[in-house]
């Protein structure tokens, strides 16, 4: 079964040092297989959650020139803080064996 | 050339999710306000009326049939609403993942459902309704302290304030009609004492609770993983020992309660408020946190006036003006609070 989306965001985010916002919007995206404005919205809105929550933080920002998702759009990029990967070893979604991004069904 | 300069835009972009948790937590308000008008009109239909004041036994298994139909209904609404927004299949993979993200759900459930619904049905019946009222203005207390210690959500100075304003207008309201209803020489008093704390900890204690499973699930999901569980509490718990360890006619009271007519309109009615009230609560605590987000939910006292005034046409006391001026102004002084300073709602280690 496929993790719940918030949790997929997280498991992609911990695989990397950093990802900007779009890239893990695009991988989310393709993992459930949806498209348009509407899920673009809603992985933003998911991944404002988890900053405000502290799991992830932002380390960058800057104006989308257009060629990404929209012209003029604030672009963020996230890196999964040490509570983000504490939370995601307490609900499964890490390995507490595994150094990154391996999770495990529940 | 960008059209807007970085800043703004950042400054922007924080914005809009402060005014975004804010409006959920007043529509919080509104809804739960709203509740109030056929959540007490159903008492005034058969089966609830015929049962005597004082038959606590039958008040509390009538309450426990209710609050559980209630639950499904609920729910029924939350599928649709999940169902337009796409998200039954994350309600499923959520779900499915008891052990580990949605218990705290079920946890939730218990804290908002059985223990804050039976604990304000016991000050209700053994103090009175006004003590009901104003000992659940202070779940936000309950609920800010949690989410404090367990999880360090930044509680400001600011925020503290706007809170304890909101929770002094609650009380200038509710707070008169107290004189004359507290009996001390009443035997029993203190299972309402003990209902009161019950209810401001059952729901200060959901918020919190909840918020653990949606630091990695959605918060729309989780509001249906919620009331699924409470019509597990109630439909295979509670209502079955009732059936089973006492006399009192939990059928009976199921069939009469399914089968008349007004009750199942309040009972859709209330439920509609109900369901998106809650889907709004859970929203809110995302974007501006537990504390924040229960304090201006608790503006439903004054929204709960204004609709028993509106249906009944009977315009409340004087008092009750100075109690609206203190929640609209603790609500001001808590939305002032720089949109930058809740954009992390968290002490965390980075």
């Amino acid at each position: 079964m496929k993790l719940p989306q918030k949790g997929f965001l997280l498991v992609t985010l911990s695989q990397h040092q950093s990802l900007w916002d779009y890239e893990l919007i695009n991988q989310a995206i393709a993992e459930y297989g949806l498209k348009g404005n509407y899920w673009i919205n809603h992985f933003s809105i998911a991944l404002d959650e988890l900053a405000s929550a502290g799991l992830i933080t932002r380390i960058g920002h800057r104006l989308d020139d257009g060629s990404f998702i929209a012209r003029d759009r604030l672009q963020f990029e996230f890196a999964l803080s040490d509570f983000g990967r504490e939370r995601m070893f307490d609900t499964g979604l890490l390995d507490s064996n595994a150094s990154s991004g391996e999770f495990i069904n529940d | 050339m960008s059209s807007i300069s970085l800043d703004k835009a950042l400054h922007n972009h924080f914005q809009r999710s402060q005014r975004w948790g804010f409006t959920w937590a007043l529509w919080t308000a509104v809804l739960w306000g709203a509740w109030y008008v056929p959540g007490t009109a159903m008492w005034y239909e058969e089966p609830f009326v015929s049962i005597n004041n004082g038959d606590h036994g039958m008040r509390l298994a009538a309450t426990a049939v209710m609050t559980w139909i209630h639950a499904v209904v609920v729910l029924l609404f939350l599928v649709i609403w999940n169902g337009m927004l796409g998200k039954l299949k994350d309600y499923g993979r959520t779900i499915m993942r008891f052990r580990r993200i949605s218990k705290w759900y079920a946890l939730a459930s218990l804290c908002g459902g059985p223990m804050a619904i039976f604990g304000s049905y016991m000050a209700m019946g053994y103090v009175g309704p006004v003590f009901a009222a104003i000992t659940s203005l202070f779940y936000p207390v309950v609920g800010a302290l949690i989410a404090r210690l367990w999880y360090h959500e930044k509680i400001s100075g600011r925020a503290a304030l706007g809170m304890a304003i909101i929770i002094m207008g609650g009380v200038v309201i509710y707070g008169p009609g107290l004189f004359g209803e507290i009996d001390i020489s009443e035997n029993y008093a203190w299972l309402g004492y003990v209902g009161g704390i019950m209810s401001a900890i059952g729901w200060g204690a959901e918020g919190a609770v909840a918020s653990r499973a949606m630091d990695v699930t959605d918060p729309d999901v989780g509001i249906q993983c919620r009331f699924s569980f409470e019509i597990l509490f109630w439909g295979v718990l509670v209502l079955p020992m009732i059936f089973l360890l006492t006399d009192l006619p939990i059928v009976t009271l199921l069939v009469d309660m399914l089968t008349s007519q007004m009750v199942m309109i309040w009972m859709v009615l209330a439920s509609i408020c109900h369901a998106y009230c809650y889907t709004a609560f859970y929203k809110s605590f995302s974007l501006i946190g537990v504390g924040r987000g229960e304090a201006i939910g608790n503006l439903y006292g004054v929204f709960a006036v204004i609709f028993v005034m509106v249906f009944t046409l009977d315009l409340p006391e004087w008092y009750f003006v100075v109690g609206l001026i203190l929640t609209v102004t603790g609500s001001f002084v808590m939305f002032r609070e720089p949109a930058e300073n809740i954009s992390t709602l968290r002490e965390v280690e980075t």
